[in-house]
């Protein structure tokens, strides 16, 4: 039961691709992030703001991501959170693969609407 | 070992975590605010689009934790803080775990040693040992004593095994040492005794099979506590003659420090089995050892190939249609069988308490659980998962077992080292009881299992938890847990009514055992063994002489009224010997008795009543009319009540020998009959000095004579007398120690006495938990109807009625419990039916005592926790509503 997830609606490491995603263009703290990610995706997702955070430490910890002080929007210091290295190689593998994933489901569809 | 570094920096790591979320919320408020929302709607709902707070919080450090290991800490911690808020539930458990965990261990511990363990030699899987199995009229299937025929074929005809054969049990011996002679246990064993056990003598060697032959010449091997006390530890001693029973031995070897034999004799000699005399019977014991290459099914073809071809089959003597066939049986079974039912038994018994233990616990621990429900509802408000609060329950049984399992192996310690003095000395066929690894993880594993069988029911109502009624009523509960209860107390009642009723039956057996008319009169008798078994005494003229001067100088020391000596005493093991009725209506007939020699004074000294004809005299020598007296039994049995005196029986198959008195039965330990402790069998006694003098030599091996004195006088100082009386006779014949005749009534009940002591602990130990578990069921219920009881006796009940009506719940568990256990008892006692003597199995006195016994239990059980009634104020109770 604690292992359930908030982003079970979306395919595994979705909520990591998008994160990674955003923080590449440009570091942010955790609440820009969260209402990045709720504007890109047009509240698709409905999903608990703080749901965001176990995601972060996760990706913290893998090393994907790293945090130091900076400054908010409205002037408040604030940890922004930002894309590592390792972090970079695994966005490009994770789009590429996807890529190929989403090539061979709509050759998939394509071949079943024709 | 980043894991190492993430342990320090996390501490960091959760501030940092910690104040993201908080500049998270700070942020989108002031969002908030700054769209026109007034602050307080802003929080609320910055906060309802987080989510939960905590969980997320949790959720996120857990990332960075080992998340099993640490919440599992983190339980344990709880877990201890909440038993040590509450440490009347806490000493309760672990000492109820502690008593049954203790007694399992215990016991344990011996069948450990019994059954488990291997044997302390090499390869023990390949020693054995050879059963009979007779299938016909009378079958039976058990290690049986070997002749010298059969001895021959084992060790010539079966190349699969070593063999090596042993005299049953050591026999009192006199070693000249120095300037005094000593008495000690001697055991004689075959050639390749110690091959077969794989052991080597430290000094020296073993007995070569030239040794081993009839009349070879006279060796010794010394165990090494002899060598050591006696011989100074001098490694000289090798090829040196030592004075042992009248004789002149040379010791060829001395074991090592660590060598123990079945027989753990003090000084080995060997065996050198003949055809005639003891070879002529069955009265070796076989040990065996498969060699390199051999199995078991080849040994058994070779044994059965081998044996079954004998000119004597004794087996066929009762029924000579019977099959029998032999099979080799491993020696530890072979050597512990005995012991095994009694030892299963028992484990059984433990069982039983440990069970008991279990439904106690679960009562209370259920009855926690129910009391903690406004905590557990906080909690699952708060957001923790059913699962978190059962694995928190789960842990604290868990921490629970594990205390009482620690302080159950205390309690075990202890009570093995009581249970081991009880027992007599060599009762056990094993070295030593140990709680050895295997035991410690025994009871690690019975302490796991009783947190699962005692934390089962409370983890089963927390699944029924209603969160809504248990915020509403304070006080929820998940069902209504009194019936699981009082079955729990129930099932606990009827294994404690099974306990009692065997333990009951068992001391009803000993009691009939002790109480039984000894036919004597054992006050004011002292006796004492010594070995005749001596060169010196061969010599029939010597062996007269001796008795004469000894019993002579017994009888001047004063106060003493009598002074006898008999090969065996009342109360023991007596010689069997075979005889033929030459006339009456059963002439013909071949007869096992057991026979005593016996000098005149021996009826006088222990007041065995003559019941006709005469006694043996100082006129019944060597070179008269042989004469004998019979017991009751015998003359019964053989002369069917008619006056047996006068008639002549054929002892040893050639002496015609007369009856000429009659006494009165005593009890002996059984030799014919092997099933009862005590029996009056068919018994003869014959005048020392008409014994032949070939079986003379013999019976000293096997029987050391004892000296019978009856004093008027006071016991103390008088066995200081007896062995300057001896020496005056013989300066060199020790004594073995002195005997009352109630010292050898202990010993022969011995297993009877250990018995009743072991199960009428554990019938006491279960009643002790029962009548903890009726208690504390009544107890609670008083505290949990406290508001009830307050309005019946607001409404006008008496207190007398609300007692009644709250200890009805203790005494129904009860009494469902009682007839629950009285069925059990009439299909489970049964078993007992062996054990049981001079009582039946569905003994009504017993049954009486256990009903009254649980009756009386219960009743104090119930009314003293009931008596907190009268203290309860119904104005008080009411108003605190």
């Amino acid at each position: 039961m604690t292992k359930k997830s908030a982003y079970r609606d979306l395919f595994p490491g979705a909520l990591e691709m998008m994160i990674l995603q955003t923080l590449s263009r440009r570091p942010m703290h955790g609440y820009a992030l969260a209402q990045h990610i709720k504007q890109i995706s047009d509240d698709l997702l409905q999903v608990e703001e703080g749901s965001l955070y176990p995601a972060l430490q996760r990706m913290l910890k893998t090393g994907w991501l790293e945090s130091e002080m900076g400054v908010s929007a409205k002037g408040r210091p604030v940890r922004i959170f930002k894309v590592t290295a390792a972090g970079k190689q695994h966005l490009e593998k994770e789009i590429s693969s996807f890529e190929q994933m989403f090539a061979g489901i709509s050759r998939v569809l394509l071949i079943a609407g024709s | 070992m980043r894991w190492f570094k993430q342990l320090f920096t996390r501490r960091r790591r959760y501030d940092e975590l910690s104040q993201s979320i908080r500049e998270h919320l700070e942020e989108k408020i002031e969002d908030l605010v700054d769209d026109g929302m007034s602050r307080e709607k802003a929080e609320q709902t910055a906060r309802r689009a987080f989510g939960n707070l905590t969980l997320v919080e949790e959720r996120s450090r857990e990332v960075w934790q080992w998340p099993a290991w640490e919440s599992f800490w983190a339980n344990l911690k709880y877990a201890q803080r909440q038993l040590w808020r509450n440490p009347g539930f806490t000493v309760t458990v672990v000492f109820t775990l502690a008593l049954s965990i203790g007694a399992n261990t215990a016991i344990f511990s011996v069948v450990n040693a019994l059954m488990l363990k291997s044997l302390p030699y090499p390869h023990p899987e390949r020693m054995g040992t050879i059963y009979t199995r007779v299938t016909g009229v009378r079958a039976w299937d058990e290690r049986h004593k070997l002749t010298y025929e059969q001895w021959q074929l084992l060790r010539d005809d079966v190349p699969a095994l070593l063999s090596a054969v042993s005299g049953s049990r050591t026999s009192g011996v006199n070693l000249e040492a120095g300037s005094h002679v000593q008495y000690l246990q001697a055991g004689r064993i075959s050639a390749h005794y110690l091959d077969v056990l794989d052991v080597q003598p430290a000094l020296g060697r073993n007995f070569t099979d030239l040794e081993d032959r009839a009349h070879g010449p006279n060796t010794a091997i010394l165990s090494y506590s002899l060598w050591r006390n006696t011989f100074g530890s001098n490694p000289n001693v090798l090829g040196q003659a030592v004075l042992l029973k009248g004789a002149p031995y040379t010791v060829v070897g001395v074991l090592s420090e660590r060598t123990i034999t079945p027989l753990n004799a003090d000084i080995y000699t060997s065996l050198q089995l003949g055809p005639e005399g003891e070879g002529s019977g069955t009265n070796v014991e076989a040990i065996t050892r498969l060699r390199d290459g051999a199995n078991w099914q080849e040994a058994d073809a070779e044994i059965n190939r081998a044996w079954s071809h004998r000119a004597h089959r004794y087996e066929l003597n009762d029924d000579p249609s019977a099959q029998v066939t032999y099979h080799s049986v491993p020696l530890q079974k072979g050597v512990t069988a005995t012991l095994r039912p009694q030892a299963l038994a028992l484990m059984l018994a433990t069982g039983f308490i440990l069970l008991i233990a279990c439904a106690n616990l679960a009562g209370l621990t259920l009855v926690r659980v129910l009391r903690r429900s406004p905590e557990f509802a906080t909690r699952l408000a708060l957001g923790a998962s059913r699962w978190q609060i059962q694995k928190q329950l789960w842990v604290e049984n868990l921490l629970l077992a594990l205390l009482g399992g620690t302080a159950g192996v205390a309690v075990g310690f202890v009570a093995l080292r009581g249970l081991l003095q009880l027992l007599p000395q060599h009762y056990l066929p094993v070295a030593k009881i140990t709680l050895d690894g295997r035991v410690l993880m025994f009871t690690l594993l019975i302490s796991l299992l009783t947190s699962v069988l005692f934390g089962m029911f409370p983890a089963l109502a927390m699944r029924k938890f209603r969160l809504r009624s248990a915020i509403a009523s304070h006080s929820a509960t998940g069902g209504d847990p009194l019936r699981l209860r009082q079955a729990l107390i129930a099932i606990e009642v009827a294994l404690t009514v099974l306990l009692l009723a065997a333990s009951g039956l068992l001391i009803r057996t000993l009691i009939h055992l002790q109480t039984l008319p000894p036919g004597f009169d054992a006050t004011g008798v002292m006796t004492a063994r010594a070995s005749l078994d001596d060169m010196r005494y061969h010599d029939p003229v010597t062996f007269r002489k001796l008795l004469n001067e000894s019993t002579a100088a017994m009888r001047q020391i004063p106060g003493v009224q009598a002074a006898a000596v008999g090969l065996s005493l009342p109360y023991e093991r007596a010689l069997l010997n075979a005889v033929t009725i030459s006339d009456s209506k059963e002439a013909g007939q071949h007869a096992m008795t057991d026979e005593v020699y016996i000098t005149p004074d021996y009826f006088a000294a222990l007041r065995i009543p003559l019941l006709a004809g005469r006694s043996l005299t100082d006129g019944d020598g060597p070179d008269t009319q042989h004469v004998a007296v019979v017991n009751q039994t015998f003359a019964r049995k053989y002369f069917h009540g008619m006056d047996a005196v006068g008639h002549y029986v054929n002892l040893n198959a050639s002496l015609n020998t007369r009856i000429v008195g009659v006494v009165a039965d005593v009890a002996i330990a059984p030799g014919i009959d092997a099933t009862a402790p005590l029996t009056g069998e068919e018994t003869m006694y014959v005048p020392a000095t008409q014994t032949d003098p070939q079986l003379l030599a013999l019976v000293h091996v096997f029987f050391q004579p004892s000296w019978i004195v009856r004093t008027a006088g006071p016991i103390e100082g008088l066995t200081a007398q007896m062995q300057r009386a001896l020496a005056s006779a013989d300066p060199d014949l020790p004594f073995s120690g002195f005997y009352s005749m109630r010292d050898l009534m202990a010993k022969t009940l011995a297993t009877q006495r250990v018995e009743v002591a072991l199960l009428s602990a554990m019938a006491a130990l279960a009643l002790l938990l029962s009548t903890i578990g009726i208690f504390a069921l009544v107890a609670n219920i008083v505290a949990q109807k406290t508001r009830e009881i307050g309005i019946r006796i607001a409404l006008g009940s008496t207190i007398g009625q609300a007692m009644v009506h709250i200890g009805a719940a203790g005494v129904w568990a009860s009494t469902l419990g009682l007839i629950l256990g009285l069925i059990l008892c009439a299909g489970a006692l049964r078993a007992m039916h062996s054990v049981l003597y001079g009582v039946s199995v569905y003994d009504f006195p017993t049954i009486l005592i256990v009903v009254l016994l649980l009756g009386a239990v219960t009743l104090v059980a119930t009314t003293v926790p009931a008596l907190r009634v009268a203290g309860i104020d119904p104005a008080k109770t009411l108003r605190d509503e």
